[in-house]
């Protein structure tokens, strides 16, 4: 499993590599980028990425940008993508339900809810 | 005296009791931290023990409502977090001060989107990078807030509204 780490926050997606490698989930390679336009950058030179994680709340391009750009690409089809924010409003999951997203994982959260979810879009 | 007081107009839900209710949470999962409530003369005495501390400031705003979330914490409360979060132990070399006030940054976002959760929960707010700052804790406080200790040691959650809805109920 190939996975992309968006977040703006660099001790966030140190936290996120650290619970992946708590966990017993195969993971072949990650990737990061610290928010969406660097995420596309990624995207374009890796069109196997399996699992994308992503914050909402981030500069130069949002999380939710970054999912509607994506949801645009025939390509990245395959790819299942799951929201880490702290923003866990009844709002905020209607509007990420239509855009396709796996999960909605509200940060605050425990090792164990990190690895349901990889073993959940695996 | 170090007496804080929820504002009277403030225009989301639950009041202090969703802050410190945030605060807790974030504290706990994320930190493996205890947090209480600290009266003024409990956290009076407790940030007597500290003269560095940090302030970490979220900007929150939709369309008709805005304001900013301030932590203030000791340095030595932000390093104590950041050997929970990061695994770092403690005998290891001192982390650099970018990625302690990444940290620092880090725990106010989630504070201050856990209690917007809370709060206002069928609002999306966006959430500004959080801008981390060295600066001495005021002598009164500059903000209504919640005063806090987080394993002992004192932590000030000051809320500030900026922009409030019109005709909006006073919670």
């Amino acid at each position: 499993m190939r996975i992309l780490i968006v977040d703006d926050s660099a001790m966030m997606r140190k936290m996120i590599r650290r619970v992946f490698a708590l966990v017993d989930v195969p993971i072949d390679e990650i990737f990061e980028a610290g928010n969406g336009a660097e995420a596309m950058e990624v995207l374009e030179m890796h069109d196997d990425i399996d699992v994308l994680l992503t914050d909402i709340n981030m500069p130069v391009m949002s999380g939710t940008e970054l999912l509607r750009a994506i949801a645009r690409q025939p390509k990245w089809r395959h790819m299942r993508r799951v929201i880490i924010s702290t923003d866990g409003s009844a709002a905020r999951r209607d509007e990420a339900a239509g855009l396709d997203v796996r999960c909605y994982l509200e940060k605050p959260f425990s090792p164990e809810v990190i690895r349901d979810v990889l073993n959940e879009v695996a | 005296m170090f007496s804080t007081k929820w504002p009277d107009t403030a225009p989301v839900a639950g009041g202090a009791d969703a802050v410190l209710s945030a605060v807790s949470d974030v504290a706990e999962r994320s930190f493996y931290a205890m947090v209480e409530p600290c009266d003024a003369d409990r956290f009076a005495e407790l940030a007597a023990a500290h003269r560095d501390w940090l302030v970490a400031v979220v900007h929150f705003a939709e369309s008709d409502c805005a304001g900013d979330v301030r932590c203030r914490l000791p340095v030595a409360l932000a390093e104590r977090l950041f050997d929970a979060f990061s695994g770092r132990d403690p005998e290891d070399e001192a982390a650099p001060a970018a990625e302690i006030h990444d940290l620092v940054g880090e725990f106010a976002n989630m504070i201050c989107g856990s209690w917007l959760t809370r709060a206002a929960n069928e609002r999306t707010f966006g959430l500004s990078r959080p801008a981390v700052t060295e600066a001495a804790l005021p002598e009164s406080p500059a903000a209504p807030g919640v005063s806090l200790a987080i394993d002992d040691q004192p932590c000030l959650v000051e809320v500030v509204f900026t922009l409030v809805p019109e005709g909006a109920a006073a919670h």
